[in-house]
C-alpha cells in the first residue's frame, strides 16, 4: 500500500478515541508535518481510534472538547498534504461503527496489511 | 538583531548569511506547530529553484523544525536570525 513514491514512510497508530479528547489531535499534528517534510504518510486508527472519524463527531469535538478548533480542521489539515487514514473492521466492531459512519476517504484494512505497512515504513509511531 | 548561534556558528557565516535577499515573504507569525513548517512546504514549491524563501515564524521550535525540514526535503537553509519575537529563516530552494 505504500507507494515508495518518496523517500521515506512513516506510519502512526492511533488507539484514543473521543472520550480523551487531548489525545486527539497530536497523531494528525504529527501527520501533517511529516508529509509536509515529504514523506509518505498514513494513520491507522484501531482500538478506540476510529471513533476520531466519525462524520457526526469531527465538527463537535476537538483537543479541548468542544471548544477551540474541531477536529475536522487537523483531519483535513493532514489529508490535504496526502495523508491516508486506516482502520481495521474489528476495532469498528468494537465501537459499534461501521465504515459508512465515518469520513469518506478513510480505507479499510486488515491485520496482515497493518503488519505489511509497518515492516516496510522507515518509522511506525504509536499513540 | 539577535543572531542564533547553533553550534559553533562563526561571525563570517553570520555575515554571509545576511546577503541573500527574500523572492518571497511567508509571514507565519502567530501560528503554532505544525502550520509554519506546512505552509513554507506549501510556499517552496511556488518559488523556481535557486530562489529564496523567507519565512517569519513567532513559534520557539521554528530554527529546530526548520532545520529538520530543510534536511529532509534538499532545501538550503541559508541563516535564522531572530528579531524581537519574530525569526527571519531564509530557505533556498534546490529542487
Amino acid at each position: 500500500m505504500w507507494t515508495g513514491d518518496l523517500d521515506s514512510k512513516v506510519l502512526y497508530v492511533q488507539t484514543h478515541g473521543v472520550s480523551d479528547p487531548g489525545r486527539s489531535a497530536t497523531p494528525f499534528f504529527l501527520a501533517a508535518s511529516a508529509a509536509a517534510m515529504e514523506c509518505e504518510v498514513m494513520i491507522y486508527f484501531t482500538m478506540y481510534g476510529p471513533t476520531l472519524l466519525r462524520k457526526d463527531v469531527i465538527d463537535k469535538i476537538g483537543p479541548k472538547g468542544d471548544h477551540g478548533q474541531p477536529l475536522r480542521y487537523f483531519i483535513e489539515q493532514a489529508t490535504g498534504l496526502g495523508v491516508r487514514l486506516l482502520v481495521c473492521q474489528p476495532s469498528l466492531d468494537l465501537n459499534d461503527l461501521r465504515i459508512g459512519d465515518l469520513l469518506d476517504g478513510v480505507t479499510m484494512i486488515g491485520g496482515a496489511a497493518f503488519n505489511d505497512l509497518a515492516i516496510s515504513a522507515d518509522a511506525v509511531i504509536s499513540f | 538583531m539577535f543572531w542564533l548561534t547553533p553550534g559553533n556558528l562563526k561571525a563570517d557565516v553570520v555575515a554571509e548569511a545576511a546577503q541573500p535577499v527574500a523572492d518571497q515573504v511567508l509571514d507565519c507569525s502567530g501560528m503554532a506547530c505544525p502550520l509554519p513548517v506546512v505552509k513554507t512546504s506549501q510556499a517552496i514549491k511556488k518559488i523556481d529553484p535557486g530562489q529564496v524563501l523567507e519565512l517569519l515564524a513567532t513559534d520557539p521550535g521554528v530554527e529546530p523544525d526548520m532545520r529538520a525540514w530543510t534536511t529532509r526535503t534538499g532545501n538550503e537553509l541559508l541563516s535564522i536570525a531572530r528579531q524581537g519575537d519574530v525569526f527571519h529563516v531564509l530557505i533556498r530552494r534546490m529542487k
